[in-house]
């Protein structure tokens, strides 16, 4: 069965189509001749009843009392249909009076007649000759010169039955004709409706990981097709929009790769001039290894990026206190905060007590990177403040940390761009140089955890970072 | 606990040369005896043959990988120590290794001080000796009080400084990288996290305490790799 399935849709949608229209010139055909049947039968009759008021003119009864049929008036009824009468009368009594030649002493109906046989008006009935002959009869009662006879009129169907089989033959002669046409409309219809389809098909096929600006062309966006490709659009850009994540984030990566590759290679070929002292050498070697340290924590960022943006962190959330997180960076920088004497306080202690939903190594990381970044840029002796308000967004409720410092600040374009990765601010000294991905991964931090992170623009000493995170 | 190593045969099995010769005259140097299979199957037979004390395993093996045979070897009901090198630093990868039943689990790039540092570790493991007391020239550091003093006279450490002092005691004579300290004495278990800051400065008040007073300086850096406290130096 499956193997004498059409493999196009475009033959299966045609062949269902011819099927069914089958199916209903099938049916149309029947009642059509049912029909045609039943207005011949009608017209029959009704020429019968004619005929039988013109006989009824004709009959007389002769000088012996016998009823005749007047022969000298041409009496034929004109409808092709009727060829040859055949007349029985009777008198009520059931005697047979009259009996057409054309019946051949055969009986017209029944021998008996019922009780009230032709007495309203004309009876309309189907018989059958004794020679098996089908005929259509009319019954009616008549007075002659004052005699009641019952005046019994047929004509064969046998006429009739050639006009319903040509009748039928033309039906069936049109309906393959019928059957192809429609076919062949159906299949071009079927054709046309499919045809962007393939045009979508063909164009796909073209778009690769090359060209994914690609995109498929919409005729009407409006029905399914549309649709389809609309939606199959849409997942073009998000393919290419990943992509070229994908290719930035290589490009970024190779570069920043190259760099700590390039120390290494010139340290390498320095050390190995001739007559270098053992100074050198052990000199030349730390160097290596400090930048091999430098690439593979440029490494690390990077796969820990690369694994939060495909979403492959899983995260543990958790309610805490944000307060406590804070308190244990600051334990963690506290060397480094005392020897450049730098206080970190803490405002606003009961906002501070709020507790946060977010995965905790995560926000760790986060606010660790902002902290150390706060450090780093500040001057001896400064004050980074963290306070603490509870906020609103987009009807989500949120904690913000806020981190002033007493560095240089941000710079208004880069607002955004430090979020970026490698990015650094270019007046940094090199010695205070890290992989450069610190608050890029404490954005991801952030959004991974549903909260936002960014630098107020409003801030005019130091840099002023907000964290916000939800609140249970 | 130097000398306590010295008759232990260590099989590495790696495929890259010029890591499995560096960590061969590394492990030598630090007193083990080294055999280095580059594949599987010789592994196998270095197994039976020469029956070393542990095996330090790199997973990326051409053919057969270094987790199938770990399987193989547990299956076979071998007790011997595995140290797994990697470079997927998956959770999965880990969980899997030490599933089949890996000892430990050393992330590449790895500092050479490390992997001697995990043997050893590996080798102490059940048999940690109840020492409470060390001593290395004038410095005492006792466990049990948590006190350090150098000469007879006590150091004001804070909580910290101690531990690291400790960790460096464990280690005297050995190089540590960062990365050991921040995961065994700051207990940070992400490897990016900007903690080195952090370290270099701890490092430099603990010296401060610790050698800076005194004309015998324990406490050295070793540029590019680490921190070492050994045998007093001028």
């Amino acid at each position: 069965m499956k193997r004498l399935r059409p493999k196009s849709v475009r033959n299966r949608l045609t062949l269902w189509y011819v099927g069914v229209l089958a199916c209903i010139l099938a049916a149309f055909t029947a009642m059509a001749c049912v029909f045609q049947f039943t207005i011949l039968r009608s017209q029959v009759y009704h020429d019968e009843i004619q005929d039988v008021e013109t006989v009824e003119g004709l009959l007389y009864f002769d000088t012996q009392g016998i009823l005749r049929l007047r022969q000298d008036y041409y009496s034929h009824p004109q409808s092709r249909l009727l060829v040859d009468r055949l007349m029985e009368v009777r008198d009520l009594s059931n005697n047979i009076l009259y009996r057409s030649d054309t019946l051949k002493s055969m009986s017209l109906g029944r021998s008996d007649q019922g009780v009230d046989e032709g007495g309203a008006s004309f009876n309309e009935r189907t018989e059958k000759l004794d020679d098996g002959t089908r005929i259509l009869m009319i019954s009616h009662r008549h007075p002659v010169e004052g005699k009641m006879l019952l005046i019994r009129l047929g004509y064969s169907l046998a006429p009739v039955i050639p006009r319903l089989e040509r009748f039928l033959l033309s039906l069936l002669l049109a309906f393959p004709l019928a059957l192809v046409l429609a076919g062949f409309a159906g299949y071009r219809i079927a054709r046309r409706a499919l045809a962007p389809l393939e045009t979508m098909a063909s164009r796909a096929e073209q778009i690769t990981a090359n060209n994914l600006g690609g995109r498929l062309e919409i005729e009407n966006e409006h029905d399914e097709l549309g649709h389809m490709a609309k939606v199959l659009n849409s997942l073009l850009s998000r393919l290419e929009r990943s992509f070229l994540q994908l290719q930035r984030f290589t490009a970024d990566a190779a570069h920043e790769l190259r760099t700590p590759l390039a120390s290494i290679r010139v340290i390498g070929e320095n050390a190995l001039r001739p007559d270098q002292g053992e100074e050198v050498y052990r000199d030349s070697i730390s160097s290596m290894l400090e930048e091999t340290s430098r690439l593979n924590q440029t490494v690390e960022g990077l796969l820990l990026i690369s694994r939060a943006e495909a979403g492959q962190i899983q995260l543990t959330v958790a309610s805490f206190a944000l307060r406590d997180l804070v308190e244990e960076i600051i334990d963690l920088l506290e060397v480094v905060t005392e020897e450049r004497n730098i206080a970190v306080v803490q405002r606003n202690p009961k906002e501070s007590e709020t507790l946060v939903l977010a995965d905790r190594t995560l926000l760790r990381a986060c606010v660790l990177n902002v902290l150390h970044n706060a450090v780093k840029f500040s001057p001896v002796d400064a004050t980074i403040v963290c306070s603490y308000l509870k906020v609103e967004r987009n009807e989500q409720k949120l904690l913000r940390l806020s981190v002033l410092d007493m560095g240089p600040g941000i710079a208004i374009d880069d607002r955004d761009r430090v979020f970026e990765r490698f990015f650094r601010v270019r007046e940094v000294r090199p010695s205070t140089e890290g992989a450069g991905l610190g608050l890029a991964i404490a954005k991801l931090a952030m959004e991974a955890n549903h909260g936002y992170i960014y630098f107020d623009p409003a801030s005019q000493n130091g840099a002023l970072c907000h964290i916000e995170v939800p609140i249970p | 606990l130097g000398d306590a190593v010295s008759s232990h045969r260590v099989l590495v099995v790696e495929d890259e040369q010029k890591i499995s010769d560096a960590i061969g005259k590394g492990l030598r140097e630090s007193g083990f005896d080294v055999t280095i299979a580059p594949t599987s199957e010789e592994a196998f037979y270095v197994l039976h043959s020469l029956r070393p004390d542990m095996v330090v395993l790199d997973l990326g093996l051409p053919r057969r990988s270094g987790m199938e045979l770990l399987r193989q070897i547990r299956s076979m009901n071998i007790q011997i120590p595995v140290l797994i090198l990697t470079s997927n630093n998956s959770l999965d990868d880990r969980v899997a290794a030490l599933d089949a039943g890996a000892d430990d689990f050393l992330l590449k790039p790895f500092s050479l001080s490390e992997l001697t540092a995990r043997l050893r570790a590996i080798l102490r493991r059940g048999r940690q000796p109840a020492v409470s007391e060390f001593g290395l020239a004038d410095l005492q550091v006792n466990l049990d009080t948590r006190t350090a003093a150098r000469g007879g006279i006590s150091l004001q450490l804070t909580l910290r400084e101690f531990d690291l002092l400790v960790y460096l005691f464990q280690n005297h004579g050995r190089t540590v990288s960062r990365e050991m300290l921040a995961r065994d004495v700051w207990h940070e278990t992400s490897r990016f996290t900007p903690l080195d800051n952090v370290i270099d400065v701890q490092m430099t008040r603990l010296r401060r305490k610790l050698d800076d007073p005194y004309p015998q300086k324990l406490l050295r850096t070793v540029r590019g790799v680490g921190f070492i406290l050994g045998e007093p130096s001028e």
